[in-house]
Formats: C-alpha cells, structure tokens, sequence
C-alpha cells in the first residue's frame, strides 16, 4: 500500500463503479416510459386519453403518424404504439362502444405491457366519467339543468373520490425496497472482492518471483507473519473497496438502517476472509503470475457465475447444486437478507458459518503449501 | 585469536536427489570479509540462504553471533542484513519508500527507518534520486540501493551475494568503498562474487565451492602460493586450477 498509484486506483475503483451504479439506478425508482400514440380520431375524447396519459408521472407522449408507426414497428425501433381509430370520439358520444387498438411487436416487451395497463386505467377513467355523464343526463332530463353542467360536475365529483377514494389501497413495506440498487448492489460487492484477491495471488507470487518475499524472511519477519500479513492485507483491500461501495450506497441511495449497514460491514469483512484465503491458496499453487492470473480468472468466473452473482439461480436446479460450492452463494444470500428483506445478521448465521469454515480450512491448506521461497519450508 | 562470529559445522541441503550443499563447514571472525567462490551451481547461494534463516538446513550446525539459525532464527535475523544475487526491490516505489519499507520491517520505527534510509542513500551517492522510482533507476542504480537496503537496521553480519553483477565501473567502485568501510566500522561480512580481483581485493579469507562442498580455503596470497608465486599467479588461476575449465551451465 506504500505505492500511491495502486493505493489510489484502490480507492478510487469503488468510486468510480458506484458513480455508473448511480448513472443507472440512480432515481430511477420511478417509472419512466415514452407512449407513442396514433391520433387519428383529433375529437375530444381522444383528447382527453391522450392528457390523461401525459399526466401520468414518469410517462411523455409522442404523438406519431400511423406511417411512421408502422415502419418503426417494422424495424422494432417501438415495440408497442396506441392506435386511436379515427371514429373514437363520436363512437363514444353515440353511446356505441369504441375501441382502442394497440400494435406491438410480439408481447410488446415489459415496458409495452406496463404503458398499455397505464393507458387502458386511463381509458377506463374515461369510460367511467362518460358512463356517469349520460345515466346522470338520462335521469335529470326535463329538470332544466343544461348537459355541461351535469358535466363538469360528474367529472369534478369523480375527480374528487379518485383523490379520496371510499376504498384506499395502503402499502405495508415489509424489509427494504426491491428496487434494481438492492438487487445488483451484493453481486457488485461480491465482485469487488474476487477481483481483489486475484490481484493479491498475483502480487505475492510476483514478489516470490522477484525475490521480495525471501528478502523479507530475512527482516524480523518469520513466514508465519509474512503469510499473515499478505493474507490480512487482501482482505483489508477487499474490506475497504467494499465499506467505500456500501458507505456511498448508505449515504446516496438511504438503502440501509444504521443497524443493516453494520450487518453487511461484518459480511463484508466474514466474505472477504473467506476469499483472502482462496486467493492465498492460488499464490500458493501458481508457479507463475500468469497461472496465478488463469486459475484466479476461472475461480472467479466460478464463483460468479455459480453464485447467483448476476442472474437468480433456480432453487433444487442443478446450477443451484452446484452453486453450493460457491462462496458468493452464501454470501450474495447473506447481503440479500439484510439489504433486500431487512432481515436482521442474527438470520444469515447459516451464510456466515459457511463463510467462517471457508476461511479457517483455506488458510489453514494454503499455510501447509505456502512457500516464500522454493525448497524452503 | 579473533572471535568467531559465524560457525558452520557440516551443512547439508539436498534438493530431491540433488545434493546442493554437502557437508560445509567454517568459521568468519567478526570484522573479517569473507569470500565464498565457486562456478555456477555450487552451492554459495543455497549456503547463504541457510545462513539467513530462508532455507532450513537437512543437517549441520550454524552459529551466528553466538544464536543457533535453527533454534533461534529470529535473533539470528535480527543481527543479519542481505544483500541479495538478484535485485529484491519494489519497482513501483521510490528508492526511500523501499528503503523505509524494509527498514521497518528490520524492526525500526518510522522516524528511525527514514534517518537511516536518508544516510544510507548518502552514503550510496543517491540522496539526489531519493524520491525516484526504482524503475526508473540505472543497473548501477539499482545495486546500490540493493546493497542499502541491506543495511537498513545497523545489521552485524552483512550477506553478499554478488553484489556487483552487471554495473560500470564506478558503481563497483563505490559499492568497493562502502564495503571496506563497513568493514572499519567492525562489521562481519560474506562475500560471493565471479569477480576474481574482486575478491582477491576484499577478502581476508577465501572459501572455494564446487559441487556442494569446499574444496580450498585460506587466505588470497596463500591459494596463490599453492600453484606457483603468489606475485604472477591470479586468484582465477587458482579458481580454475581448483574447479576445471569445463562448463558448468
């Protein structure tokens, strides 16, 4: 750590991986979304659809021609576009029921099917007003009352209950929001902490290579605190990337209590052993930096992969079998229960001991084959 | 008679079936320079390591400044500094940083390491690129801050595994000048080098290696005297004349 540039690339890596984590998550809890619509109706209902859609939060409106509709379709440039049949408007005021009509690309993808359900709750509001309108019309007939007013006052009333509904829907949040950062953010970590000890099993068997370690077998050091040392400073590097990665998340994005930040500070510390010690192992079977580089690349492709690091991996599959023997497994599992579902570090003890034995055997076998210097003992 | 500092007695290392080092043994008086020679793969370098407590031994005694390498190696360690066959630097750190770096690791505190780092690179003619990379450093360069390094924590008993390999003149010459002038100061030194005159300069005492073991020892001028006057006959003479001029790598 005396070497001020890797010192701080160290630091700054983090940074940097949580400056494009906040470019793509950041804020983006919300919804966001472009409604392409065909008008070819210009009546007042369609409107009205086309202001009830553009009100929507997180939701822009891109009135299209129905040419240009088709051929972005065809080119799966928009995978879903609202057609407003030209009759819309005066089908509805005839009291005849009107239809809408959406084009998509095969299921029009999830971002399709979610504006349409938008736009079909805002056609159904519409629906409702105008069915309202005419039964009021219907029954207040002959009273001298003029059908604008029963207008605007059946629209104002219903606006009114949409905004105090009689039924009120409340939400009970139980652990951490689900959103996107919470999902992504133990994969990144786990990440973080293979690339560090591959870069240490390269670093110790480039030292060995160098003759650095033998040189310091001849200091005060014995290769007991020599081994220790390299091994406690993988897992401070590894620690420290990870705190900086968490602290940001903490103070950015508020996905942790004081309590559940903690909590991952000691599974970061518990995973980052675990994984010092597997990077101890591959400097202590490389001969070379470039097998240290080949069998660590694999460990951690292994390990990622395996670990439901980046994709869910099925329960009683037989990836999640052969997850098991990954170390991210447990602890991608571990992060998930205090971030994701707020659960407590009293409830990741099964993780946390899986983690704990992977470090305790690791050092021990990589202690019997480490060797500063060939021949040596 | 002087004290002998370093005792070894019968050492042994087998490497496999391959036996590095076979039944060597001597003594170094402190203060004396002592010079280990020998062709390629004879054992100086094994006999070093051993000596400084990297290797352990199969067999043999050694005794350093009184403390067995085998039972006490880390007082052992604490009297020794070693200067190694190949450059054991950090590249990617300044020459004080590598220096203060091995200094506290030696056992010295920060403000003592960055003392000590300053008047060594002084006495090396490197104050000027103190703050430089490693890197950046000549061949030259970079020996003498190998042999620095080596003297970080004042050490009694100084490892020199060809210390001058691959550099100008005047680096040898200032490494030359160092070591004599360590010697004044009463430290105990070994010695390995290729470079006959070299050691012919240094050395009160030489010890020839081939095949694992010591085949000649004494002083310069009395090798000399055993194939002819020790005025015409050169320290190679008596080099080749004891370990062949068939090629050893």
């Amino acid at each position: 750590m005396r070497d001020k540039g890797d010192l701080a690339f160290a630091l700054l890596l983090p940074i940097l991986t949580f400056a494009l984590m906040y470019g793509a998550f950041g804020g983006q809890t919300l919804f966001t979304a472009t409604a392409s619509i065909v008008d070819e109706d210009r009546g007042i209902y369609a409107e009205r659809l086309i202001e009830g859609v553009d009100s929507i939060d997180g939701i822009s409106v891109d009135l299209i021609t129905a040419e240009e509709a088709d051929t972005k379709l065809d080119r799966s440039d928009l995978k879903m576009v609202l057609f407003i049949p030209p009759d819309f408007s005066a089908t509805l005021a005839s009291g005849a029921q009107a239809e809408l009509v959406f084009k998509q690309r095969g299921n029009g993808g999830q971002e399709g099917q979610i504006l349409s359900s938008m736009i079909q709750g805002v056609a159904g509001q519409i629906n409702q007003e105008f069915q309202v309108s005419s039964r009021v019309k219907a029954e207040l007939e002959g009273r001298g009352i003029s059908e604008d007013t029963i207008g605007v006052t059946v629209r104002n009333l219903l606006a009114a209950e949409r905004q105090q509904p009689a039924l009120g829907v409340d939400e009970e949040v139980i652990g951490g929001s689900p959103d996107f950062i919470n999902q992504y953010l133990p994969g990144i970590v786990t990440m973080y902490v293979l690339f560090s000890l591959s870069m240490m099993a390269r670093t110790i068997v480039e030292e060995r290579r160098r003759g650095t370690l033998e040189r310091l077998l001849t200091t005060r050091l014995n290769v007991g605190e020599l081994f220790f040392g390299k091994f406690l400073s993988t897992v401070a590097r590894g620690f420290i990337q990870t705190f900086i990665l968490l602290a940001l998340s903490y103070a950015v994005f508020q996905m942790f209590t004081p309590l559940s930040f903690l909590a991952s500070l000691v599974i970061s510390i518990i995973f980052a052993s675990a994984a010092a010690a597997l990077g101890m192992i591959i400097a202590s079977v490389s001969r070379t930096e470039e097998a240290a580089n080949w069998i660590a690349v694999v460990v951690t492709m292994f390990m990622v992969m395996m670990g439901g690091t980046f994709f869910e991996v099925t329960e009683g599959s037989v990836l999640a079998t052969i997850g098991t023997v990954s170390i991210n497994t447990y602890a991608n599992e571990a992060y998930k229960t205090v971030i994701s579902q707020g659960g407590s570090l009293g409830e990741t003890w099964p993780q946390l001991v899986v983690l704990v034995g992977v470090a305790v055997v690791g050092l021990i076998i990589s202690r019997m084959i480490f060797r500063a210097v060939p021949g040596s003992k | 008679m002087a004290e002998e500092y370093v005792v070894v007695k019968d050492l042994h290392k087998s490497f496999k079936d391959f036996k590095a080092v076979n039944g060597v043994s001597f003594s170094i008086s402190r203060g004396e320079i002592f010079g280990l020679l020998g062709p390629n793969g004879a054992g100086k370098t094994t006999t070093i390591r051993m000596l400084s407590t990297v290797l352990e031994a199969d067999s043999g005694e050694v005794t350093i400044g009184g403390h067995s390498v085998k039972r006490e190696a880390e007082a052992v360690r604490s009297l020794i500094g070693v200067c190694p066959q190949d450059l054991a630097l950090y590249e990617d750190l300044s020459a004080l940083d590598n220096m203060v770096f091995f200094g506290r690791m030696a056992g010295l505190d920060g403000k003592a390491a960055k003392e000590q780092a300053l008047a060594n690179l002084k006495l090396m003619g490197l104050q000027e690129r103190a703050r430089g990379k490693i890197a950046k450093y000549s061949g030259g360069m970079k020996r003498r801050i190998n042999l620095a390094i080596a003297l970080m924590g004042n050490p009694q008993l100084l490892f020199l595994d060809e210390p001058t390999v691959g550099i100008d003149p005047q680096s040898r010459n200032n490494i030359y000048e160092n070591i004599l002038g360590l010697q004044e100061k009463g430290m105990t030194i070994l010695y390995t080098t290729h470079y006959m005159e070299e050691a012919d300069r240094l050395c009160q005492r030489i010890a020839v290696m081939d095949g694992g073991q010591i085949i000649a020892m004494d002083t310069p001028r009395n090798l000399k005297s055993k194939i002819g006057s020790p005025d015409k006959v050169t320290l190679e003479d008596v080099f080749l004349n004891l370990t062949g001029r068939s090629l050893r790598d």
